[in-house]
């Protein structure tokens, strides 16, 4: 009896070791294509009569840390100056890769990530009003209506991002992003100036720019490696 | 990891506060320069005495009110084609009985240009042309300009 007790307890303690080396050996994680919405466009939409839009985000695991990512959306922007009131309106479209820096513990899927993007977009651009820069207070003008809009504008641009994505329930993630972008090639209407581009925000002097987004993205598990 | 996410917010909403507020530094919509010359010898500036100015049916203008100088910059008007102004000096004593008037009409033809999104559009001034009537000024060089697009130096000499 004792023989066989002995003969149990050493089979037991021999499967729960072995199980408990399989697991630290083998953490599987999801492959599979991640899709999102950001939840920070609708919201600054309430917010600011100026901006609507909407952006969609989505990424493909490809490695342990390497994903493959893109976002597309649209985007309408009211940019009113001390002399110029303007819309942009148009569409655009990143797709790059993101490399994911963080070490996870176990079975976490979180993410502490830096990436790139190639990016463009097509949009329009329309001269709301204006009022002359007289330079002097002696003869002021008054305020133009003009609706002189120029279409199918184009602008390439590259992106540095970096974000946090964490795992909130089993593959619902949320994630927020932010992105440095310089500008390729801007082009600009005739007599004006582009102020704004459809996901790449406000054009600086420079020619750079800033974005963020808070985006809610679920993943559709292809497989589990 | 909270720590992380602290940091990376932090960063974010300082990115976003530094959104500077653009000055206009860029030169816009210009004004006519006009220099004054001696009559008798064309090649020296001759100061205006008491001199003010102003365009018909406005104030004078308030930096030159009974002033004494050798050059003017005045504005357009960029709603018309058309600016008139008084130019009224006194060069014995200030008083009204001895100020002496003179007018110079310019027409012209206007252009919007942009310039920046701070500055806006400014307006240029094309095909001059500048009338005087008689009074104090003997004779004045251009009559007649192409543009007026910038104040890097004077547009017209004016003998008295």
């Amino acid at each position: 009896m004792l023989k066989y007790t002995i003969s149990l307890l050493v089979f037991i303690v021999s499967f729960s070791g072995y199980s408990q080396t399989k697991d630290s050996i083998t953490n599987k994680s999801p492959y599979g294509l991640r899709l999102g919405i950001d939840i920070s466009k609708p919201i600054m939409g309430m917010l600011d009569s100026n901006s609507s839009g909407i952006e969609f985000v989505a990424d493909y695991r490809i490695s342990k840390k390497w994903f493959i990512a893109g976002e597309f959306g649209t985007q309408e922007e009211r940019t009113v100056e001390d002399y110029t009131t303007s819309t942009s309106n148009g569409s655009f479209f990143k797709i790059g890769f993101n490399y994911n820096a963080y070490q996870n513990w176990l079975d976490m899927n979180n993410e502490i990530f830096v990436g790139m993007r190639y990016a463009t977009s097509i949009f329009d651009q329309t001269l709301d009003s204006y009022r002359i820069n007289t330079g002097s207070d002696y003869f002021t003008s008054n305020t133009i209506a003009s609706t002189s809009t120029s279409t199918g504008l184009n602008a390439h641009w590259t992106e540095f991002v970096m974000g946090i994505k964490v795992e909130a329930y089993k593959n619902l993630f949320l994630g927020f992003s932010f992105s440095y972008k310089i500008m390729l090639n801007l082009e600009h209407p005739d007599n004006f100036q582009t102020l704004y581009v459809p996901g790449f925000n406000r054009v600086f002097d420079t020619e750079t720019g800033f974005g963020f987004n808070y985006t809610i993205s679920y993943t559709i598990p292809f497989v589990n490696k | 990891m909270n720590k992380n996410i602290l940091y990376i917010l932090l960063f974010a909403f300082v990115f976003s506060a530094c959104e500077k507020d653009d000055i206009c530094l860029l030169p816009t919509t210009p004004k006519l320069i006009l220099r004054f010359y001696d009559t008798a010898d064309p090649t020296e500036f001759k100061s205006v005495e008491r001199l003010s100015v102003w365009a018909k049916e406005k104030d004078t203008l308030s930096s030159y009110i009974s002033v004494t100088l050798d050059s003017i910059v005045i504005p357009l008007n960029p709603n018309t084609s058309q600016t008139i102004y008084n130019l009224k000096r006194n060069i014995v004593d200030g008083n009204d009985t001895t100020n002496e008037y003179n007018q110079l009409t310019i027409n012209y033809t206007t252009e919007e240009i942009f310039v920046s999104r701070s500055c806006g559009f400014k307006t240029i001034y094309n095909n001059v042309t500048i009338v005087s009537d008689t009074g104090w000024i003997q004779s004045f060089t251009p009559t007649t300009l192409t543009t007026i697009d910038n104040e890097t130096k004077a547009h017209v000499k004016i003998y008295h």
